[in-house]
């Protein structure tokens, strides 16, 4: 593919603008769920917009302790890991971007780059409450990248490749839900940690903690986060949906399995109460990680014996 | 035992150091006795286990008669003990501290000290309580001679008692909370010396929304104050004005109609509802339940709206007027409170079953903050949060005022003194609630709704008792014969209950504090009196810094 | 033991209407008793002013400009009213009531908080005096 429609995949459609987009678009989703289980009317569908829009328009106030290059530079890259990580999954159910092996591991690994870019905001700055939201931050981090990469690991073993876009078309045939429901469990409960969505919301507990590692960050920053974490949960959602839910072909298919999943999630989000950090680690550390290797045990014990 | 029988019991206590003995009221024993005698009699009354000790008032008796008064209030079911103890108003005022007998007392000796100026000898925390920083020295609000131009502020003083923002040294950091933060409904600062996560020192200081009220109602005639005092809290309003008008008509000495006494009570109870519900949903949201919090709050309209029907408002209802109520039950708002609570019940029960069943919840619930019946008594609890430590303390059934002789209610207990005793406690008590509300309605005396009282009260001294929503609501009148009072002091209960708080915050989890704290369903409006108690390894003697809202209420009234 | 205890309300909520009321758009009706703002009757008063001497925000101010032929003026200032209703109390002549209909009072002039009460032609009379334009000889307002 030449330069320029490279370009435009990369930076407008479907990564990039699109994806900034869409991800606002899935945050409304998401609080609109939330907001009608809870009996009440929502925010309409323009909400998420128009707060960035709010944010870019506010002075940003930079914290007189705070380095400023760290400071100015980590929401950028934040943002630029969650989208560099949307070039190698199906979004919108066209096909992947870029690909190449490996690529699921990479792709990981910069979702995380997210994570410990919130991490390093927060410490950051002199504030007590972003001191405490990164550490919470980071130890949260630390109890969901092994179970979760474990139980993506399940159809990657099933599919027989470290390829999003082979395991996507693997999946089509396929419904991993059905033949490692365990895997699945652990993956949705895993990347509910990892958006820091409730329950596992402790680094940035309201009522505990202001905002956590982002209490310091106003206007063009804060913005840029949020921006990022929206991406971040459509990548997310995308990779759910591809690994365990048949596979990921079309803008319409997209849609429904992945707002299904969201209405899932929404579900959760509502019915349970916040865990304290110790009570996230200690219950995932323990059960999390052990369930995705017993899951994955028994798929390669049961590909053995075929 | 009866009222009788106590108070003679306390009077054979105190014979050695009583020189002269009053009795205003059937129920209420005054002795006089010297400072010097105060800790002898305190340590005789906190030997023989003679009730507890629920205020002390401070009284300016004014420049010509030189003199100043500190009334010590213990009540031991219906009967109250006050020990008077007068001082010369000039020279210091020393009064000696019984806060080495009876803990609770520090809070309300710090008050006397900054309000009236009494020198209270031998307390530990000398710091400003409710007054600001850089309020001026030896001024003393309270006094009938205070000139409010005498109050300017002396500048450079403020934000100088707070400690430097937390230093990082070692493992240990200072997390300041307040006065602004998301948590906090009402100002207040407190700070958290953290260990990682674990808490090991707590600070708080108070006095950010202090009002004047006390002094505020010296100036304003007898019915002008029933409006004020209904504000000194938005969700215990109703509370706040019966006392004051129970005080009233106890110096006036009239008599309310049984059918305004029995209405007093229907919009007493469902004020209990109104708070017990609004409660649920502020410490579910602290906990991160936030689901909780909003049906509680949507069902907390069905009973606000069940207010306004019956009273016209629906916070702050001014139901009351002095010798009775303003507003009639008939049958169509009868039948609206029945259909309502009937709803309200079944919500309730709902909510029983969640907050005693969840798992995720009982996790952050579960045997945290555990206090034992002993600490209860120790620390001076009331209300429900001592009452889920097994310690009955409830006036409506102790000492049963206006209609609840007619139409009693039963205290509810629990005995794990957890966190989640104290919901149920709370929860269980709507339930007796709403069927103590049906009795009333369906068996509503008849009669008139109000009695006249006069513009000029009788001079003379009331003290009233109610059980507010969360624990033992003091209020202490004293009229001079004329059209405006003399001296009003409150003595809310959310300032007994902090202690408890900041005592069992050290230890646990930085993330269990705002939970703590909403345990105990602290008023911040209420609160006029917080005790902070400094902790910071050593106990120290009732310094109690308090975490979280420390809402300060209200300063002097 | 139970987990998601919440989950039948949770389900239910899909089939019920939100409890959100989208106000301005969808009012609530108040109920007949509600405490809104404060009317006044001038052709039953008599002038004996309990109304004023009670007011615990002095909210209310009786003005007098006759008061054989019973001709008052009623000023009152919606800021400072709390809606305690105790002037309704007072009165014994049924002069004043709560409105139930009237309680959006916000306004972004101070002028629309002094509301004036009372016969056209006399509320004229008293502004032009209050203004010095045209003096009434022997009016007496009673302030407090």
């Amino acid at each position: 593919m030449n330069t320029i429609s490279a370009l435009f995949s990369i930076l407008i459609f479907p990564a990039g603008l699109a994806l900034i987009l869409v991800g606002m678009l899935y945050e409304w989703v998401d609080r609109k769920l939330v907001a009608r289980l809870q009996n009440r009317i929502g925010p309409r569908w323009f909400q998420p917009f128009a707060d960035m829009l709010k944010l870019f328009a506010k002075e940003q106030i930079s914290p007189g302790s705070a380095n400023p290059l760290l400071f100015f530079g980590l929401p950028i890259m934040a943002l630029s890991g969650a989208l560099t990580a949307a070039l190698y999954v199906p979004l919108m159910g066209r096909p992947v971007v870029h690909s190449f092996p490996g690529d699921l591991v990479v792709t990981i690994y910069l979702l995380s780059l997210l994570t410990m870019s919130m991490g390093v905001a927060g410490w950051n700055t002199s504030s007590r409450f972003s001191l405490i939201g990164a550490t919470r931050g980071l130890t949260q981090m630390f109890a969901y990248e092994a179970p979760f990469l474990l139980a993506l690991l399940g159809p990657a073993l099933a599919a027989g490749s470290w390829q999003i876009s082979e395991i996507n078309a693997y999946s089509a045939n396929h419904w991993m839900i059905l033949t490692q429901p365990v895997g699945f469990v652990v993956a949705l409960i895993g990347l509910m940690g990892k958006l820091e969505l409730p329950p596992f919301d402790a680094p940035e507990a309201e009522t505990e903690i202001v905002a956590g590692a982002l209490t310091d960050y106003s206007g063009r920053g804060l913005a840029i986060f949020n921006m990022g974490k929206s991406v971040e949960l459509v990548v997310g959602l995308t990779l759910m949906a591809s690994f365990y839910l048949g596979g990921v072909d079309g803008i319409l298919v997209f849609l429904i399995k992945t707002v299904a999943l969201l209405l899932v999630m929404a579900v959760f989000q509502s019915l349970l109460t916040r865990l304290r950090i110790d009570q996230t680690v200690g219950i995932w550390w323990r059960f999390g990680a052990i369930m995705g290797l017993a899951q994955i045990l028994i798929m390669i014990l049961w590909r053995g014996w075929l | 035992m009866n009222t009788e029988q106590l108070l003679q019991q306390a009077e054979t206590l105190l014979v050695a150091w009583n020189k002269e003995s009053l009795r205003p009221d059937p129920t209420r024993l005054d002795a006089v006795i010297t400072a010097d005698d105060l800790r002898a009699a305190t340590q005789a009354i906190h030997d023989a286990n003679w009730g507890y000790l629920s205020a002390i008032t401070g009284l300016d008796l004014g420049p010509e008669a030189g003199q100043m008064e500190a009334l010590y209030h213990f009540c031991n079911g219906s009967a109250i003990l006050t020990l008077r103890v007068r001082q010369s108003r000039e020279a210091k005022a020393v009064v000696p501290s019984i806060a080495e007998i009876i803990p609770p007392a520090s809070f309300f000796e710090r008050e006397l000290q900054e309000m009236l100026g009494f020198t209270i000898s031998g307390l530990n925390n000398n710091n400003r309580l409710f007054l600001p920083d850089d309020w001026p020295e030896e001024v003393y609000p309270m006094r009938t001679d205070f000139k409010t131009a005498q109050a300017a502020p002396v500048p450079g003083r403020l934000a100088d008692e707070l400690p430097e923002e937390g230093v990082v040294g070692g493992n240990t950091f200072v997390v300041p909370i307040g006065p602004q933060h998301p948590a906090l409904k009402e100002p207040g600062h407190f700070e958290f010396t953290v260990d990682g996560e674990i808490v090991t020192g707590a600070r708080m200081r108070l006095g950010y929304a202090h009002r004047g009220i006390e002094k505020a109602a010296e100036s304003r005639n007898w019915s002008q104050n029933l409006y004020l005092f209904e504000r000194v809290c938005g969700i215990c309003s109703h509370t706040h004005a019966l006392a004051y008008s129970m005080g009233v008509e106890k110096l006036a000495q009239v008599e309310v109609p049984p059918r305004a006494q029995a209405i007093r009570e229907l919009v007493a109870g469902l004020e209990r509802v109104h708070s017990h519900l609004l409660w649920l949903g502020v410490a579910a949201h602290e906990a991160g339940f936030d689901t909780l919090f909003m049906y509680s709050w949507r069902d907390r309209e069905t009973v606000m709206s069940l207010l306004e029907q019956i009273t016209g408002n629906r916070v702050n209802y001014s139901a009351n007027v002095l010798g009775g109520v303003k507003c009639e039950i008939g049958p169509e708002q009868a039948k609206a409170v029945k259909e309502g609570l009937n709803y309200l019940e079944s919500r309730i029960r709902h909510y029983l079953e969640v907050v005693t069943t969840d798992v995720m919840f009982l996790n952050r619930t579960r045997g945290i903050g555990t206090i034992s019946f002993d600490e209860a008594v120790k620390f001076g609890l009331l209300g429900p949060t001592a009452r889920a430590s097994g310690l009955v303390r409830d006036v409506r059934v102790e000492a049963p005022y206006g209609a609840y002789l007619r139409f009693p209610v039963s205290a509810v207990t629990e005995t794990n003194g957890d966190l989640e005793a104290r919901f149920v406690v709370r929860l269980k008590e709507l339930l007796v609630s709403c069927f103590t509300m049906r009795t009333v309605v369906d068996n509503l005396p008849e009669g008139p709704l109000s009695v006249r009282v006069p513009r000029k009260i009788p001079a003379g001294e009331a003290i009233s008792r109610l059980e507010a929503p969360r624990g033992e609501l003091f209020y202490y009148l004293k009229s001079n014969g004329g059209e405006n009072p003399a001296r009003i002091h409150v003595r809310t209960p959310s300032l007994c209950n902090w202690v408890s708080v900041l005592e069992k915050a050290v230890g646990r989890q930085l993330a269990d504090v705002p939970m703590l704290i909403a345990g105990m369903d602290p008023c911040f409006s209420c609160n006029d009196r917080m005790v902070t108690v400094a902790r910071s390894g050593d106990r120290q003697n009732w310094s109690w810094e308090q975490l979280r809202q420390h809402g300060i209420e209200y300063y002097s009234r | 033991m139970k987990i998601g205890t919440m989950f039948k309300d949770v389900l239910e909520s899909f089939f019920k209407k939100p409890a959100t009321q989208i106000y301005p758009v969808e009012k609530v009706a108040t109920s007949d008793r509600f405490r809104g703002k404060l009317v006044y009757n001038p052709a039953v008063c008599t002038g004996c002013c309990l109304c004023t001497k009670d007011c615990p925000s002095n909210a209310i101010e009786l003005i007098t400009l006759d008061r054989t032929a019973k001709r008052f003026v009623l000023k009152y200032h919606i800021d400072r009213c709390v809606y305690c209703g105790q002037c309704v109390t007072n009165c014994k002549f049924k002069c004043m009531s709560m409105s139930n209909e009237d309680w959006e009072l916000a306004a972004i002039k101070k002028e629309a908080f002094e509301v004036y009460y009372g016969d056209d032609d006399d509320i004229k009379i008293w502004l032009e005096k209050l203004t010095g334009t045209n003096p009434l000889p022997g009016a007496v307002p009673i302030s407090k």
